[in-house]
C-alpha cells in the first residue's frame, strides 16, 4: 500500500516534508498498523503515538488527508495522506499536547463529601467519555485566531460544572478560558470519534449559566433585548419580507406541493431579495407557499448566546403560527433557522431546507449561469443538518463553472459576530485565503449570516442559491 | 558521567496506571513526588482499557469473607493470604476515595453504587462504569493528579533503576529524543503493569512490554508465579492486525452462544452446568482445545454467536461490541463473531508484603507488576481494585521511607552507558527480535504447555537474547532495552513453566498427570532472584 506521511525533523533545521512509503499490510489494515510497517521495515526512528490499539487511550490521533482521527480505528486507503494534528510539532507525527493538556481542568473537592445523584450522573456521562486525543483542538477555527482554549477544555469545564462535588467556580473559569469565542460550527462534534457534543451540551449550557449571572458580553444583552422587545433579532430600517409579500403564493402552473415558509430575522429585515428570490424559485417549481406572518425569530441567537429566558415564548408562537396556517412541512432557507428548528424544537410538522427539498421533489433545471462559483457550506447546513449534496446538486445545474473549496467555519456564527466583532473578522480571514485558493468569481451559499460576512471578509460578490437559480430561470425565459 | 540531565525527589513513581497514579497522590502527602510514564500520563498501559469493573464489598448480602474464599478459589490456592485479606477489606474504601475524588461510576435509582454480577463470584460485587471502567477511574485520578504538587514526566521511559549499598535510590531514565537522564529518590515505586505483549496475541496495549518485573529483577528483587499468565477466552481473530483485541465476557454474559466449525455447543462437553459462562480458564482451554482437535475456523477460532438474541437486545446491551464489529464489516445481530484465547494478564510478578514492600529495600511495587494477589488465575473486576489497594499501600509506605543521603553508584551508570553505546554495534533490529520471540511464546508457552515446546522456546529465547540489538539513532534507545526486558520475561516465564511440574491455575502441563487438588498441591509459588529460580514445596502436604 502505498500513502504519504508527512515527516519533520527539528534537528535538521529543515521544514516538514511529504515521503511516500510502499509498505505491505493485511486486509483491513488500520492506519496505525500501516504507521507500524514503516517503523518496523523502513525507518526505525519514524516517530508516533500509539497505546491500546483500540480507541480507548486518545494517543494516535492524527490527520488522514486533511481529517482529524484515530490512527487505530481508521481503516488504511491506498493513497493516503498522514499528517499529525494541527498543533505545535516536536517530530514527525509527534504534537505538543502538554499546553493543551495543562488547561483540562482538575476537580476541587472541598470536601470529603461523596454525594451525588443518580441523576447528577446521568448529567455528566455524555462529557465524560472524552480520550483527550485533541482531534477538536486540532480543528476548532475558533483556537489559532483567539485566547479560546477550546472545546474539550469547555467539555471539562461543564462536566465540574455539573458535579456537586466539585467546589470550582466553573463560569468565571470558562468565560476566562475564551467561552463566547465558540461560533458553534460544530465541528468539533464532526472529528470527535466518542461524538461529544460540547456546543450544545458544555458550552451553550455555561453561557446560560453564565447569563443568568449576568456575565453575557454586552453585545449579546442588547441582541437578547431587542428580540424580547421586538420578536427580531434585527432592527426594522425597511418594509420587511413579511409586510411586502402575501399570506399565500401561489405558483405558476400545476401545485405540486404546499409549504410554509419560515423567513427568518435577517431575510425578513436585512439582506431581503434573497427571500424574495426564493419565493419566486419556489413559484416556478409549482410549490405554493404559505406565509403566516405571525411568525417570530427562531430564537437561536437566544440559545446560541445562552440568553434562553424567552425561548419557550417564541417557540410556542412559531410552532402556533404554523400549525394555524395548517401546513405540514416547513421550509426555511436560513441554515441557522433549519438547524434551530430542527434540533432545538419539538415541531408537529417537518422542517426542511430548501436545497434538500427541491431535491426531494425534484426541480425544473434552470440555465447554466456565466461565472465560477464556489460553495460556501455553511456550519448549520452542513453538521446542523447534515446537507452538503443538495446544494452541490443545485449549483452544478445552475453554474458555468463550479469549483469544490473544503468546508470551514467562517466565523459569523454563534454570537462571535455580534460579540467579538474582530476574531469574526480573523477566522473570515482565513476563509477568505481559502475562497481566493478556488479562483472563484462568485461564492454561493444557504445563510444569511455567511453570506454577509463572507461579502465583507473577502469582497467578492456572495449570492444565495435561490438567487442564482432565479437568474438561470430567467435566462431560459427570455 | 554524560548525563546531565538530573532530577530528585522523595518519591519516585514508574507507570502512571491506576496504580501509579494512585500511589503518587498518596506520596505526595509525604514528600515531593515524581511520577514518570513511558507514555502520556494515565494513556498508557491497560487500566485505560479496562471495560468491565472493579470488585468491592458493599451490600448487606456480601462480605469481605466471600469476597476473600472467592478470590482464593479463583487464584487456584495459590494466592498470598494476607494479600488478599488487604485486597478484599480495603477495595471498599478505596472506591469510595474515588466517588470523593470525582468518579463517575453508574449508581442505582437510590444513589447508592450500582454493582452487576462477574465469573466466579457469589455475589454481585463488580462496580463499573458503562464499559469503560478503566477509562473512568483514570479519568478520576487525573483529575486528583493534576491538582495535586506531583510532578509528571511524559514519555520518559525508565531504563534501570540505581541503587546504593542494597537499597534503591533512584532511575536511569530516557526521554522521546532519546536523552539520558537521572532521578534520584528516597523511595521508588514500580506501577508499570504487566507483559502480554511478548505473546503475539494480546489484549494488551503496547505499553505492556513487562519492564517492571525486568527493572525489579536487575535490581535484586524477587518475582513469584511467573508463568501465571491468563488467557481469556474470547479475543478478536479478524482482521489479522486486530487479533487478540478483548471481546468482552458480557457478550456471553448476555447469552451468547460458543459454536465450533461443526455448528455444535462445544461447551456441552467441557462444563455442561455452566455452558458458557464458565471461568475464563475452563472457556479457554475448550477452545484451545477445539482448534487443536481440527473443529476450528479457519483463521484458528471458534464461532461466538449472538445473532439468536432479539435484535434490539443487541443494540441496547451491547452497543460498543456491536459497533466495533460493523466497523470490520460484521453485524452481529446476523453474524457470529470469529473469537479465540488472548494473553490478557500476569498473575505472577514482583513479590510484595502487604505492605508493598520488595524484597529490596526502598523499592515498592503495586498493580499488575506484583504477584500473589491473584495466585493462579485473576477474578475480573479484581485488577482494578488491586490497583487501588495496594497502589495507595505502596504510596503510604514509599512516602514514609526514611530520607536517605544521595550517593550516586557512578560504576553503574557508566556500564548502563556502555551498554547503551554498544547498541549502536547491533546487528539485529527491535522489531524482529520481538517478531520471533511474540512468536515462539505463542506457539510454544500458551496455553497448553509441555516440557519439550518449552525447551525448545527456551532455547530459542536464549538466542535471541544472545543477538546484539542495534540502533541507528539515540531515539530507539529505549526501544531496544524495551526488548530485552520482554526477553527477560519470556525467560522467566517459560523458567516458571517447566519449574511448576503441575496444572494449576491458568498454568496447564499436558504432559503431567498430577494426583492433588489446587487446595492439596504440595507446589507454593515459584520463585526468581537474580539467577536463582525455584519452587517453594509445602514439605506438610508431601
Ligand atoms: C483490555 C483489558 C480489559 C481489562 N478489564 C479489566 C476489568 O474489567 N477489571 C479489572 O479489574 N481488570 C481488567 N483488566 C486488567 C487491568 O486493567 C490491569 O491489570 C490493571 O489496570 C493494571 O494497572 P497498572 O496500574 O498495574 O498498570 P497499567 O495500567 O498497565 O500501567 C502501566 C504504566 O506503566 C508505564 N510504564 C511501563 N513501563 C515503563 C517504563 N519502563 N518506564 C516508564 N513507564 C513505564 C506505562 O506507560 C503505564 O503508564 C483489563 C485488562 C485489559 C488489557
Ligand atoms: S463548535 Fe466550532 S468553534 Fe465551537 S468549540 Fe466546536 S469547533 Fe470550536
Ligand atoms: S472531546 Fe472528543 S475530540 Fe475532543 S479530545 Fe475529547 S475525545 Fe477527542
Ligand atoms: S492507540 Fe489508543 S486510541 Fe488509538
Amino acid at each position: 500500500m502505498k500513502v504519504t506521511i508527512s515527516r519533520f525533523d527539528p534537528d535538521t533545521g529543515e521544514p516538514p516534508k511529504f515521503v511516500e512509503y510502499d509498505v505491505s499490510v493485511k486486509k483491513a489494515a488500520r492506519v496505525l498498523n500501516v504507521l507500524d510497517a514503516v517503523r518496523d521495515t523502513i525507518d526505525p526512528g519514524f516517530a508516533y503515538r500509539h497505546c491500546c490499539r483500540g480507541g480507548q487511550c486518545g494517543s494516535c490521533a492524527v490527520r488522514v488527508n486533511g481529517e482529524p482521527v484515530l490512527a487505530c480505528m481508521q481503516e488504511a486507503r491506498e493513497g493516503d495522506v498522514i499528517e499529525p494534528l494541527e498543533l505545535p510539532r516536536i517530530r514527525d507525527l509527534v504534537t505538543d499536547i502538554a499546553p493543551v493538556m495543562a488547561q483540562i481542568a482538575w476537580m476541587n473537592s472541598g470536601c470529603d463529601c461523596t454525594q451525588v445523584t443518580q441523576q447528577e450522573i446521568e448529567e455528566i456521562k455524555p462529557l465524560r467519555e472524552c480520550i483527550e486525543c485533541y482531534s477538536c483542538i486540532s480543528s476548532c477555527p475558533a483556537i489559532s485566531v483567539s485566547d479560546y482554549k477550546g472545546p474539550t477544555i469547555m467539555r471539562q469545564e461543564q462536566r465540574l460544572n455539573l458535579d456537586p462535588r466539585d467546589k470550582g467556580d466553573r463560569i468565571l473559569e470558562a468565560i476566562d478560558k475564551g467561552l463566547f469565542s465558540c461560533t458553534t460550527c460544530h465541528k468539533c462534534v464532526e472529528v470527535c470519534p466518542k461524538e461529544i457534543e460540547t456546543p450544545r451540551k458544555a458550552i451553550e449550557k455555561l453561557r446560560a449559566e453564565a447569563a443568568k449571572r449576568g456575565l453575557s458580553l454586552p453585545a449579546h444583552k442588547a441582541l437578547a433585548a431587542l428580540i424580547e422587545k421586538t420578536g427580531r433579532s434585527v432592527e426594522r430600517k425597511e418594509p420587511t419580507f413579511l409586510e411586502r409579500v402575501a399570506d399565500v403564493i401561489e405558483p405558476e402552473g400545476e401545485v405540486r406541493a404546499t409549504v410554509g415558509f419560515f423567513v427568518g430575522c435577517m431575510f425578513n429585515g436585512r439582506v431581503i431579495q434573497p427571500a424574495l428570490d426564493a419565493m419566486e424559485v419556489l413559484r416556478k417549481n409549482g410549490i405554493r407557499v404559505i406565509v403566516p406572518k405571525d411568525q417570530i425569530c427562531c430564537g437561536s441567537p437566544l440559545i446560541r448566546t445562552g440568553l434562553s429566558g424567552f425561548l419557550p415564548e417564541l417557540q410556542k408562537r412559531n410552532i402556533d403560527a404554523f400549525v394555524k396556517a395548517g401546513v405540514d412541512t416547513v421550509l426555511t432557507i436560513c441554515a441557522g433557522c433549519g438547524s434551530t428548528l430542527k434540533n432545538d424544537y419539538d415541531t408537529p410538522f417537518r422542517v426542511v431546507d430548501i436545497t434538500e427539498y427541491l431535491c426531494e421533489l425534484g426541480f425544473k433545471i434552470p440555465e447554466k449561469v456565466e461565472g465560477t462559483y464556489t460553495y460556501h457550506d455553511p456550519c448549520h447546513l452542513l453538521r446542523g443538518q447534515g446537507i452538503s449534496e443538495q446544494p452541490r446538486i443545485l449549483l452544478d445545474s445552475v453554474a458555468e463553472k463550479f469549483v469544490e473549496m473544503p468546508a470551514r467555519c467562517c466565523g459569523a456564527g454563534g454570537g462571535v459576530k455580534s460579540g467579538l466583532p474582530e476574531q469574526a473578522a480573523a477566522i473570515g480571514a482565513i476563509r477568505a485565503e481559502m475562497v481566493k485558493e478556488t479562483g472563484a468569481d462568485y461564492i454561493v451559499t444557504v445563510c444569511p449570516f455567511c453570506e454577509f460576512h463572507l461579502h465583507q471578509v473577502t469582497g467578492l460578490p456572495v449570492k444565495n442559491i435561490a438567487t442564482l437559480m432565479l437568474e438561470g430561470y430567467r435566462k431560459q425565459e427570455k | 558521567m554524560g548525563i546531565e540531565n538530573t532530577k530528585d525527589c522523595h518519591v519516585l513513581v514508574i507507570g502512571s496506571g491506576g496504580a501509579g497514579i494512585r500511589a503518587a497522590v498518596e506520596a505526595e502527602t509525604f514528600g515531593e513526588t515524581i511520577i514518570v510514564s513511558k507514555t502520556i500520563t494515565g494513556k498508557g498501559g491497560c487500566t485505560v482499557m479496562a471495560e468491565g469493573g472493579f470488585n468491592a464489598v458493599l451490600n448487606e448480602e456480601d462480605s469481605i469473607q466471600t469476597h476473600f474464599e472467592d478470590t482464593m478459589r479463583g487464584g487456584a490456592f495459590l494466592n498470598d493470604e494476607l494479600l488478599v485479606q488487604t485486597l478484599a477489606s480495603e477495595a471498599p474504601n478505596r472506591i469510595r476515595d474515588l466517588f470523593s475524588w470525582g468518579a463517575v461510576f453508574d449508581l442505582k435509582e437510590d444513589n447508592t453504587i450500582a454493582q452487576r454480577p462477574f465469573g466466579g463470584q457469589r455475589c454481585a460485587r463488580t462496580c463499573y462504569a458503562g464499559d469503560h471502567t478503566g477509562h473512568e477511574l483514570v479519568m478520576t485520578l487525573l483529575e486528583k493528579l493534576r491538582g495535586s504538587t506531583v510532578e509528571i514526566e511524559n514519555e520518559v521511559t525508565v531504563l534501570d533503576l540505581l541503587s546504593d549499598d542494597g537499597k534503591v535510590n533512584g532511575a536511569i531514565t530516557c526521554d522521546r529524543e532519546g536523552e539520558l537522564g537521572v532521578i534520584t529518590a528516597d523511595a521508588v515505586i514500580l506501577a508499570t503493569g504487566g507483559a502480554g505483549q511478548v505473546y503475539d496475541t494480546t489484549t494488551n496495549s503496547t505499553a505492556g512490554t513487562g519492564d517492571g518485573y525486568a527493572l525489579g529483577y536487575r535490581a535484586g528483587a524477587q518475582l513469584i508465579d511467573m508463568e501465571q499468565v491468563q488467557f481469556h477466552p474470547t479475543g478478536a481473530v479478524t482482521p489479522y492486525d486486530s487479533r487478540g483485541r478483548l471481546i468482552t465476557e458480557a457478550v456471553r454474559g448476555e447469552g451468547g452462544f460458543l459454536k465450533n466449525a461443526l455448528g455444535e455447543r462445544f461447551m456441552t462437553k467441557y462444563d455442561p452446568a455452566r455452558m458458557e459462562l464458565s471461568t475464563r480458564d475452563v472457556v479457554a482451554r475448550a477452545i484451545a482445545t477445539e482448534v487443536l482437535e481440527g473443529r476450528g475456523t479457519e483463521h484458528g477460532g471458534v464461532w461466538l454467536d449472538v445473532s439468536h438474541l432479539p435484535r434490539e437486545h443487541i443494540e441496547i446491551r451491547l452497543p460498543i461490541m456491536l459497533n466495533q464489529f460493523l466497523q470490520f464489516g460484521v453485524d452481529i445481530r446476523n453474524e457470529p463473531m470469529e473469537v479465540a484465547p488472548t494473553a490478557h494478564h500476569f498473575m505472577g510478578g514482583i513479590k510484595i508484603t502487604p505492605e508493598a514492600q520488595t524484597t529490596v529495600s526502598h523499592l515498592y511495587a503495586a498493580g499488575e507488576v506484583t504477584g500473589g494477589v491473584h495466585g493462579g488465575n485473576r477474578l475480573g473486576g479484581n485488577a482494578l481494585a488491586d490497583t487501588q489497594v495496594f497502589g495507595k499501600r505502596a504510596g503510604i509506605a514509599a512516602g514514609k521511607t526514611e530520607r536517605t543521603e544521595r550517593r550516586l553508584d557512578m560504576d553503574q551508570i557508566r556500564a548502563a552507558e556502555n551498554k547503551l553505546a554498544s547498541y549502536y554495534e547491533g546487528t539485529a533490529k527491535s522489531a524482529d527480535i520481538r517478531r520471533a520471540m511474540k512468536t515462539t511464546m505463542w506457539n510454544n508457552v500458551g496455553i497448553y504447555r509441555n516440557e519439550l515446546d518449552l525447551k525448545v522456546a527456551e532455547r530459542e529465547i536464549k538466542k535471541l537474547q544472545n543477538t546484539r540489538l542495534l540502533i541507528a539513532s539515540p531515539r530507539e534507545l529505549s526501544d531496544a532495552v524495551i526488548t530485552e526486558n520482554m526477553l527477560l520475561v519470556a525467560q522467566l516465564v517459560i523458567e516458571g513453566a517447566l519449574l511448576r511440574r503441575e496444572s494449576r491455575g491458568a498454568h496447564t502441563r499436558t504432559d503431567i498427570k498430577q494426583s492433588w487438588t489446587n487446595e492439596t498441591s504440595p507446589f507454593g509459588h515459584t520463585f526468581f532472584v537474580k539467577g536463582k529460580s525455584g519452587i517453594e514445596i509445602l514439605e506438610d502436604r508431601l
